[in-house]
C-alpha cells in the first residue's frame, strides 16, 4: 500500500530531515511511527500526501508513483488519503456537520451525495447528536472526531494520524484510539504518528521508531523503545 | 469543477470581508481608467478640432471683375502646376452672386441693399487648396510673390499658428497621459495582486483545509479570480456612471470654445460606447487575472 525506497529529503539542501528510508506498509495495517520531536515523522507524513517532494528514492501510495505527481493530480491523492493533525483544523465558524460537509463540497460533490455522507460518517465518530454545535462548543477529544469524521468522507484507504492525541487528555485520547482501531478493522490502513508511550505500549501493533531522520527499529509487536 | 454558486458565496465573502481593501483597488481602478478617458477625450477633442480648422483653411485669389475668363483659367493652371497645390477651384461671377444669396437668404436688408445696386458687386476668385496642410504657409508665400495684373486682392486666413499650438498641446497632453497611464496600470497591477494576497491571508485557514482534503485547485483559485472579475466590472460600472455626466457638463464648454466648429465629444463616447468600453473592460480583466493568477500561484499554492 505504502512504500518508500531510499527516501531522502532535506528543507535545507545541507541537512537531511530524512536519510535513505526504506519502508513497506501493507494494506489494512496500523503502524505506529514513533520517536522524538525532531526525528522527521511528520516530514514523512508530508511526503505522502505530496505536501513535499523527497529529494531522492521513490515514494508509492498504491501503484502510484507520488514523486512524480504533478500538480494537479495532488488534489486526486488527497482524496484517497485522510489526514489528521493535532490542532484538528476545524473552521471556528461552521458547525460541526459544516466542517464535514466542507471536505465534500470543495471537491465539487452534489449536495445529495453530501447530505448522505456526513450523517453516516458523524455516527461512525460518534456525534451525530451534537453536529450542530461549533467547534468551540465541544470538547478537543470531541473536535479531534470530527477531524477524523471529515478524513473520512471520501473513503480513503489511508488514514494517516499525526499526533492527534497531542493536545488531549489521557481518556479522550483513548477514545480518539479506539476510534482508530474500529475504523481499520473495516480495512482501512492507519498510520499513527505519536508521542505517547501508553498508548503505543498497549497498542501492540507493528512500531516504527525514527531518529534523526531514520528508521532506528521496526517491530511486528513492538514497545515504545526510547 | 466546482459549482458557480461555491464560487461566487467565496468571492463575495472576501469582498465584504476586506471591505476597504475592496474600496482602495475600485478606487485605484477607476483613477486608471478616469486617466484613459480623460486622455482619449483630450485626444478627440484636438483631433476633431484640428479637422475643423482644416476645413476652414482659405488660401483665395480675388480678381478684378472684367477680368476675361480665358486670363483667369490661364492663371489657374499656372497656380495648379505648382507641386505643393492640389487643387483649385474657380468661381466665377455668377456663382459668387449665387452662393451670396443663397447665404443671406433670411437676410432681407442685405438682398435689399443687393437689389438697389442693380448689379453684380462681386468679383470671380481662385481657391487655392494646398496638397500638404502643413505646407500651406509655404503656397501662401508662393501666391503673395505671384505677380499677375489681374489680381485684385488677396486672402490668406493663416491658421497654422494656431494648429501647431492644437498640436504642441496634443503632444504634451499624450506624452504626460502616457506616463500617467502607464503609472496607473502598474498600480493597478500592484493594487490588485496584494488585495487577492490579503484575501487569501484571510482565507487561509480554509484553503490549507481545502488543500488538505483534496478540493481541486480550480476551486481554491477560481473565487479569487471571480473577485477580480467582479472589481473590473465594479470599476467599469462606475467609470461610465461618472463619465458620461462629466461629459455632458464638459459639452458646452467645448461648444463655446469651439465655437462655429463641429466638436460633439458627447455622442462620440454615446456612438462609440461598446468600443470604448468593450476595450477598456479587457484591459481591465486582463489586468486583474493576471495579477490575482500570480498571487493566487505564489500564496495559495496552486
Ligand atoms: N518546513 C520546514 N522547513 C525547514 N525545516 C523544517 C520544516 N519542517 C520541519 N523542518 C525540520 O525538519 C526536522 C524534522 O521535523 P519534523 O518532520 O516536523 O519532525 P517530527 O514531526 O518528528 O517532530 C526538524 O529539524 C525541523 O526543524
Ligand atoms: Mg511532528
Amino acid at each position: 500500500m505504502i512504500t518508500l525506497e531510499n527516501v531522502s529529503k532535506s528543507y535545507d539542501h545541507k541537512h537531511k530531515v530524512l536519510k535513505d528510508i526504506f519502508l513497506a506498509i501493507k494494506p489494512g495495517e496500523f503502524v505506529s511511527i514513533v520517536g522524538q520531536s525532531g526525528a522527521g515523522k511528520t516530514t514523512l507524513v508530508r511526503l505522502l500526501i505530496g505536501e513535499e517532494r523527497a529529494d531522492e528514492g521513490k515514494v508509492m501510495i498504491g501503484d502510484w508513483d507520488i514523486t512524480r505527481l504533478r500538480r494537479r493530480e495532488i488534489p486526486y491523492l488527497r482524496r484517497q488519503i485522510g489526514v489528521i493533525f493535532q490542532d484538528f483544523k476545524l473552521l471556528p465558524k461552521k458547525t460541526l456537520e459544516e466542517n464535514v460537509a466542507f471536505a465534500l463540497q470543495v471537491c465539487g460533490e452534489k449536495s445529495s451525495k453530501t447530505k448522505k455522507i456526513v450523517p453516516s460518517v458523524l455516527k461512525i465518530v460518534g456525534l451525530d447528536d451534537k453536529r450542530k454545535r461549533y467547534p468551540s462548543e465541544v470538547s478537543g477529544g470531541e473536535q479531534q472526531r470530527v477531524a477524523i469524521a471529515r478524513a473520512l468522507v471520501h473513503q480513503p484507504k489511508i488514514l494517516l494520524v499525526d499526533e492527534p492525541t497531542g493536545n488531549l487528555d489521557a481518556i479522550n485520547a483513548n477514545e480518539i484510539i479506539n476510534l482508530l482501531l474500529r475504523i481499520n478493522r473495516f480495512g482501512t490502513t492507519v498510520v499513527l504518528v505519536t508521542h505517547n508511550k501508553e498508548i503505543v505500549n498497549r497498542l501492540n501493533h507493528r512500531v516504527i521508531t525514527m531518529e534523526n531522520g531514520q528508521i532506528i527499529s521496526d517491530r511486528a509487536h513492538g514497545k515504545y523503545l526510547l | 469543477m466546482p459549482s458557480l454558486y461555491h464560487i461566487i458565496k467565496f468571492s463575495f465573502q472576501d469582498i465584504v470581508r476586506n471591505i476597504w481593501l475592496t474600496i482602495v483597488t475600485i478606487t485605484i481602478l477607476l483613477l486608471a481608467l478616469f486617466s484613459i478617458n480623460t486622455l482619449a477625450t483630450v485626444r478627440l477633442i484636438s483631433d476633431n478640432a484640428v479637422a475643423a480648422i482644416k476645413e476652414k483653411i482659405d488660401i483665395s485669389l480675388y480678381l478684378k471683375p472684367e477680368t476675361a475668363e480665358s486670363e483667369i483659367i490661364a492663371l489657374k493652371n499656372k497656380i495648379a502646376a505648382s507641386a505643393k497645390v492640389k487643387e483649385v477651384i474657380y468661381t466665377s461671377k455668377q456663382s459668387a452672386i449665387v452662393s451670396f444669396r443663397a447665404k443671406y437668404e433670411n437676410d432681407p436688408t442685405v438682398l435689399a441693399a443687393l437689389q438697389e445696386l442693380g448689379r453684380n458687386p462681386l468679383s470671380p476668385s481662385l481657391t487655392v487648396i494646398p496638397k500638404n496642410f502643413d505646407e500651406s504657409n509655404l503656397v501662401i508665400n508662393d501666391l503673395k510673390m505671384l505677380d499677375s495684373s489681374i489680381i485684385e486682392s488677396r486672402d490668406f486666413s493663416d491658421n497654422s499658428a494656431i494648429l501647431n499650438k492644437i498640436n504642441n498641446i496634443t503632444k504634451r497632453v499624450n506624452e504626460v497621459g502616457l506616463v500617467l497611464i502607464m503609472i496607473f496600470v502598474l498600480t493597478s497591477l500592484l493594487v490588485v495582486y496584494n488585495t487577492i494576497r490579503v484575501a487569501i491571508y484571510t482565507h487561509r485557514q480554509e484553503i490549507e483545509i481545502m488543500r488538505l482534503v483534496g478540493a481541486s485547485n480550480s476551486f481554491i483559485f477560481m473565487p479569487y479570480v471571480f473577485s477580480a472579475l467582479v472589481y473590473a466590472l465594479v470599476s467599469i460600472l462606475i467609470i461610465i456612471s461618472i463619465f458620461y455626466p462629466f461629459l455632458t457638463l464638459l459639452q458646452p464648454y467645448l461648444e463655446t470654445f469651439f465655437m462655429g466648429y463641429n466638436v460633439n465629444i458627447l455622442s462620440y463616447f454615446v456612438d462609440n460606447f461598446f468600443l470604448i468600453f468593450g476595450v477598456q473592460l479587457l484591459a481591465v480583466l486582463v489586468i486583474n487575472i493576471v495579477a490575482s493568477l500570480f498571487a493566487v500561484r505564489k500564496y495559495a499554492k496552486v
